[in-house]
């Protein structure tokens, strides 16, 4: 039996010119979406059916995207609660966290609770669907990674080592329909109180020294910064050479 | 001859066949998409585009033009005459004497070439082509014979039933070749198509000495995006490849070939013939493409048809993007046949339609599209490298003399370099300049070589409507790709006469960095001192040079400074590309050899100490080439350090 | 000696007044106590020069010449600050609690976890009445100084439930924590190691709307980040808080009770996420981006062979110069640089590159740089902790022969690893 899988997009913004595009972790989404179930994915987007970006992730080869029709200021979840709950779902994929708006990462765990599913976060692969369980690969910090099981249905936000999306496509983006469906929303009235501004640039922690003598405290204006030039070994042996690295590694804790 | 009729009914049927195969081959052209060309125009043009402009390319090389010149000429008025004398049976002594003349020099033209042929340079293909010379010769010789008698030379009803049946047997062979041949796929098909590929070219502005480079713009919205099967050329396109006539000048001087990535020239054109006509490659006679790094292909695993996907088991994707878009195939090419059309209309298919431009193609191209910069660099740092400059913006100044394009060169710590040394020499010589700032984006060469034209026509049209709110006579750019656009392909979107009128309704001259000094130079409003370094050569750049014919202000800038350019041995409309073009550098397709360093070894064979450059991309992949090199400069940087500085 | 353990140190002023007078009768006896005078076999006085002097502040020995005229230096300062008691941070009935639940990266609290304890308790300080600072802790901890990062109460859960993976049963643990003891506010590392896992679990069953990204926490206002991070959101402080890196002062002053909280027993509970347990990756499989340690090849390279053994060896993931890649030696995708990959490893080794500026460019993020060269002049040389001027050849032969010395001598250990890295997790 094919798995029913849903997708979930967000219109995304480049950290660098802060256009809207693809989101990165959303389309990674859309990836392993295809992956598991090629064009018979559905891609879910609440918000505006006439955004262009949805083009750009029908790009990847989807003839068709669902817009459940709202305006930005609603709460996506409970319509897209009520959206899933009449489909017979195995898997809603998403990405950890959305690059506009409130960026709290909650929709997946809201979703999942709404539901009734489990939630996994910051997957990377799914290796296979088999009995009604899913194998999933999440990913852990520095590339490693950890194998966890899950009962289907699940909800599972995809983490940057996922796979990269693939090319969108100009020409199959444009042939794309959007079917926009009807919804009803309620405005999420709590942000509305809320002050947006832009962000400041956070301070980057000084190496404070707390000094409680005079004589501590001029020592630490006056320290040498660390750094500058580094050690250069010219003239020893190979072996001391060799030796010097690898205590260095060892002291950096990078040899396992 | 014994049977008087029967030379002429040979004739006659082999021209009926021919005139058939004429027919049939036309309706191949004929399944492309529709293209309005002037057609009687065009055929009025074709014998001035034949003996002019032909000719100019086939001179190069003067063995084989003038061996050609005798054998097509001679050709051709003996085939006027031989249906004149034989089928028409007009009997003047005359006619037939000229027809003996006209044979004669075909004889020995065809034997030039026959000698060429003896010990065939590995460019030029075998096979069918091994023959012509030698139906060349069968067919000068026997109309020789036959013609004798109605010269009066030998009486009539020479000969004896031995050979009236050799030079029937002469005439069969040699008219299946020189007429059937022709228009049924045979090597003398290059007269044919050629012909008429000449009178309905594609790009006429390229006869009579002009000049065409602009890419056509791509139709978005359509059902399909560039070329995906044969019949999704135009027609002439496909009727261009026609009229191929694989002498392999196109291989000989193709970067990604010599570099062995999987690309030839000739070899695209005949799968492009295979296409058309359907079939497969295995009657190829010339060089493969070559194995790059993987297994050497076989010939006749190459299937197409005119309604078959072209990557889909015709040619590899990677021969594709093999192309560095340098031009010095079309440059070369003595049918003029448009490689480049062809490979970046495929191309689009690919990246339009697929999503599938290799390595980092799809991450540069997204960048484009987010961030106005192939690297995805925040697009308000574009003017950080100014910061010091003190260069007025356009938004301040609405009108200036000279507008600076930037480029994307902003953004590259070694380009700032050659951009600061240019804003050096314009301050020293008092110009009235201004830069768009962050208002600039990308010219969009990257992306349109890359084949996604939906991104290069936005950004055409996006920097066509930032132009437009400013006056100005001049853009300056020290970017050959951006003046290549700017150039040559915005005028497509440029709706509003940006360029072409300008805010002074004069019309907007867009000139290279290499040109504009040179003007400044000679109005003398840069000091120059004499360069004393060592020996300096000079690196053509593509998009300055075949795509602009740019070839002599950067030289007489250099020589200003008191230099002799060492040149190298291809120079100027021969130069070999850097690498850098196409975006070759980002698909990245793997060769044998990378083709900086083949013009790096080009560079010092010269023994120059120095190469000066006109263009960023070079600069980088030719700095790219490990040490111990020549150096690279620009020739802005080259001229700055020779710059004589007043003071006030 | 008057050295005790206790560092404090007690001046006897008259001892002191007969060290400076050299005519005092008992000037000779004050100075020369603990140097042991001792009349030697032969009948003549012998100082032991090993008792001479003292230890200075840092650590190396120093002779007083001045007899104890300087200032009171001659006080041998032995005791270190470390064995300096910090007052005792009590907190008896508190008003209110604030749960801390801290990511334990391997087991000890992280620089992050310290952080949010210490914001904990400056939030505590500034909100009315008083309250203690608690810590969920969930399987065993090698951490032994909860009470120097400001733990007022520890929750400890060591059920097999809690071991590895197990974010399900960790989250209904903490909504029985909530049931039990309503905590004024639940502060989490917003972290890849599971605290923002954590904390959106706990949100969601709480129906609480928490903060996320959170960098500026006052007892009334948050400044949360948004909009992939290119907003500052101003809002209530909530109850549940995600706090980012760098938002908190650790706790440096004081010492805490560390007192046990006893939870009621845990409700039954099945799991629908298994924990496999973390999967065994070959370095060379971690994306270049993402890796810990880069070993990085590039034109000085001649034994190829011999450098991906030294990188198996060492575990490193491999990496290359633009022209090490251009000649064929390795894949694209190792490229390291500008054109290729931005690389954020810990340690940076470069083999045999001289370091262009878009090479330069691409490990900029890198903390420790090793280079191998036989050019000390060049740029990588310039830039890096531990450069090595000798053929890349010797060198990395010496390095192979170390790792698989130290990979023998440390085999029997691996097991006692693995259970290291599940508890990272």
């Amino acid at each position: 039996m094919p798995l029913n899988i849903v997708s979930l997009v967000s219109v995304g913004r480049h950290p660098q010119s802060g256009r809207a595009r693809r989101a990165e972790q959303d389309s990674r989404a859309v990836e392993l979406g295809l992956k598991l179930a090629d064009t018979a994915l559905t891609v879910l987007h609440v918000g505006n059916p006439d955004d262009p970006i949805l083009r750009q992730y029908a790009g990847m080869g989807l003839p068709s995207l669902t817009v459940l029709k709202q305006e930005d200021s609603v709460d996506a979840v409970p319509v897209l609660q009520r959206f899933l709950e009449q489909k017979n779902i195995d898997i809603v994929l998403t990405g950890v966290r959305a690059e506009s708006g409130e960026s709290s990462g909650m929709v997946p765990y809201l979703l999942a609770h709404a539901l009734g599913w489990p939630v996994v976060a910051r997957v990377a692969d799914i290796v296979a669907v088999k009995d009604g369980k899913a194998e999933v690969l999440l990913a852990l910090p520095r590339g490693q990674r950890r194998a966890v099981s899950i009962q289907l249905p699940f909800i599972a936000s995809m983490d940057h080592a996922a796979e990269a999306a693939r090319q969108s496509a100009f020409a199959v983006g444009l042939r794309a329909t959007v079917e926009s469906v009807e919804s009803v929303g309620e405005v999420d009235q709590i942000r509305v109180d809320w002050q947006e501004s832009v962000a400041k640039i956070r301070p980057k922690r000084l190496k404070t020294v707390k000094a409680k003598t005079a004589a501590e405290r001029f020592k630490a204006a006056t320290a040498k910064p660390e750094g500058g030039t580094g050690k250069v070994m010219k003239n020893e042996t190979p072996k001391e050479k060799a030796r010097a690295i690898f205590d260095l590694l060892l002291e950096e804790k990078v040899i396992r | 001859m014994v049977i008087d009729w029967l030379p002429s009914v040979l004739i006659t049927t082999l021209l009926v066949l021919a005139v058939v195969g004429g027919v049939r081959r036309a309706n191949l052209w004929r399944a492309g998409q529709p293209e309005k060309v002037n057609i009687v125009a065009g055929l009025l043009a074709l014998p001035r585009r034949y003996l002019q402009d032909l000719h100019h390319v086939v001179e190069r090389d003067k063995y084989m033009s003038r061996s050609h010149v005798a054998t097509a000429g001679g050709f051709v008025l003996s085939m006027i005459l031989v249906i004149l004398v034989h089928v028409f049976g007009v009997s003047s002594q005359l006619l037939a004497g000229a027809l003996l003349v006209s044979l004669v020099l075909m004889f020995v033209g065809a034997l030039f070439i026959a000698k060429r042929r003896l010990h065939p340079p590995s460019r030029l293909s075998k096979g069918p082509w091994m023959r012509l010379p030698k139906s060349l010769l069968m067919f000068s010789l026997t109309f020789f014979v036959l013609t004798l008698p109605m010269a009066d030379i030998l009486p009539e009803g020479t000969g004896s039933w031995l050979l009236t049946l050799v030079l029937s047997i002469g005439i069969v062979l040699s008219l299946s070749e020189m007429l059937f041949g022709m228009t049924w796929g045979g090597p003398m098909k290059h007269a044919f198509a050629g012909a008429l590929h000449l009178a309905f070219h594609r790009r006429p502005e390229r006869f009579g000495g002009g000049r065409s480079t602009g890419l056509k713009p791509a139709v978005l919205g359509g059902d399909v995006h560039g070329v995906a099967k044969p019949s999704d050329f135009k027609w002439n396109q496909l009727l261009g490849f026609d009229a191929c006539v694989q002498c392999g000048k196109c291989e000989a001087m193709c970067p990604a070939f010599a570099a062995g990535q999987p690309l030839n020239p000739k070899k695209l054109i005949q799968d492009m013939v295979v296409g058309l006509a359907g079939g497969t490659d295995a009657n190829y006679a010339g060089s493969p493409y070559p194995a790059g790094k993987g297994d050497a292909k076989v010939l006749g695993n190459a299937k197409g048809g005119i309604d078959n996907v072209i990557t889909a088991g015709l040619i590899d994707a990677d021969t594709l993007w093999s192309c560095t878009t340098c031009r010095a195939c079309v440059e070369e090419c003595p049918m003029m046949i448009e490689h480049v059309d062809a490979i970046v209309d495929m191309r689009r298919f690919l990246t339009m339609e697929k999503g599938k431009t290799p390595n980092k193609g799809a991450e540069i191209l997204e960048n484009i599209i987010a961030t106005d910069n192939p690297n995805g660099y925040a697009p308000a740092s574009r003017t950080h490298w100014a910061a010091d400059q003190n260069l007025p913006l356009m938004k301040q100044k609405q009108t200036a003399e000279v507008l600076f394009w930037v480029s994307d060169g902003a953004f590259d710590m070694r380009s700032q370099r050659i951009l600061r040394a240019f804003v050096a020499l314009m301050k020293a010589a008092n110009v009235d300049v201004a830069i768009l700032g962050d208002e600039e984006l990308d010219c969009g060469d990257v992306a349109r070589r890359l084949g996604d034209d939906a991104t290069f026509q936005q950004l055409a049209t996006r920097n066509l409507a930032t132009l437009g709110k400013y006056k100005f006579s001049k853009i300056v750019t020290t970017d050959p790709h951006a003046y290549h656009c700017l150039r040559n392909e915005y005028g497509d979107f440029d709706v509003d006469g940006v360029l072409s009128k300008g805010g002074s309704g004069q019309g907007v001259e867009v000139l290279h960095h290499t040109t504009f000094l040179n003007q400044l130079v000679q109005q003398g409003l840069l000091k120059l001192s004499a360069f004393k370094g060592g020996k300096v050569t000079y690196h053509d750049p593509c998009y300055l040079g075949r795509y602009n014919g740019e070839y002599e202000a950067p030289r007489a800038l250099l020589e200003s400074l008191g230099i002799e350019i060492a040149e190298m041995e291809r120079s100027a409309f021969r130069s070999r590309c850097c690498g850098g073009g196409g975006g070759a550098p980002i698909t990245d397709i793997p060769g044998e050899r990378r083709i900086a360093d083949m013009r790096m070894e080009d560079i010092t064979q010269t023994g120059a100490e120095l190469v000066a450059v006109g263009c960023q991309q070079c600069t980088a992949m030719l700095e790219g080439v490990v040490e111990p090199r020549p150096v690279v400069k620009d020739i802005a940087e080259i001229l700055l350090g020779q710059l004589i500085e007043e003071v006030h | 000696m008057t050295t005790s353990s206790s560092a404090i140190v007690r001046r006897d002023p008259r001892k002191e007044w007969i060290a400076r007078n050299r005519l005092h009768p008992l000037h000779h006896e004050v100075i020369s106590e603990g140097l042991g005078h001792v009349i030697g076999p032969s009948g003549l006085p012998r100082k032991n020069p090993h008792q001479i002097g003292f230890i200075g502040p840092n650590g190396i020995k120093r002779i007083d010449r001045l007899k104890g005229n300087g200032a009171a230096v001659s006080q041998p300062h032995q005791a270190k600050s470390s064995d300096t008691v910090l007052p005792l941070h009590t907190v008896t009935a508190p008003d209110f609690y604030i749960f801390v639940v801290p990511d334990l990266v391997g087991g000890r609290l992280s620089v992050h976890d310290k952080d949010i304890l210490g914001l904990a308790h400056a939030l505590q300080a500034d909100m009315e009445g008083k309250g203690a600072v608690v810590a969920v802790c969930f399987g065993d901890t090698k951490e032994e100084h909860f009470d120097l990062a400001g733990v007022d109460r520890l929750i400890q859960r060591t059920s097999d439930e809690f071991d590895g993976f197990s974010p399900e049963a960790r989250a209904a643990a903490l909504t029985q924590m909530e049931e039990t003891w309503a905590p004024k506010h639940w502060l989490f590392p917003d972290s890849v190691h599971g605290g923002t896992d954590l904390a959106s679990r706990l949100a969601a069953s709480l129906g609480e709307r928490p903060a996320s990204q959170a960098w500026q926490v006052t007892p009334e206002k948050v400044v949360c980040r948004g909009a992939g991070g290119s907003l500052d959101i101003a809002r209530q402080t909530p109850r549940i808080v995600m706090v980012l890196e760098e938002c908190g002062n650790a706790i440096d002053e004081t010492r805490h009770q560390v007192l046990p909280l006893e939870m009621p027993a845990f409700h039954e509970h099945t799991p629908r996420i298994l924990d496999r347990g973390q999967v065994a990756v070959d370095p060379n499989e971690i994306p270049l981006a993402e890796a810990e340690f880069i070993l990085s090849a590039g034109n000085g390279i001649h034994n190829w062979p011999q450098f991906h053994q030294t990188a198996e060896a060492l575990g490193a993931t491999e990496g290359a110069s633009r022209v090490a890649v251009d000649d064929g030696f390795m894949p694209r995708f190792r490229q390291v640089g500008a054109s290729g990959t931005w690389v954020t490893a810990r340690v940076y080794m470069a083999v045999g590159i001289s370091g262009a500026i878009q090479h330069m460019q691409g490990i900029g993020q890198c903390d420790k740089i090793i280079a191998i060269n036989t050019d000390a002049g060049c740029d990588m040389v310039k830039r890096a902790n531990l450069s090595v001027i000798d053929d890349s050849d010797l060198v990395l032969s010496e390095l192979m022969l170390l790792a698989q010395a130290y990979a023998s001598e440390h085999g029997n250990q691996q097991g006692s690893k693995k259970q290291e890295n599940s508890d990272a997790a």
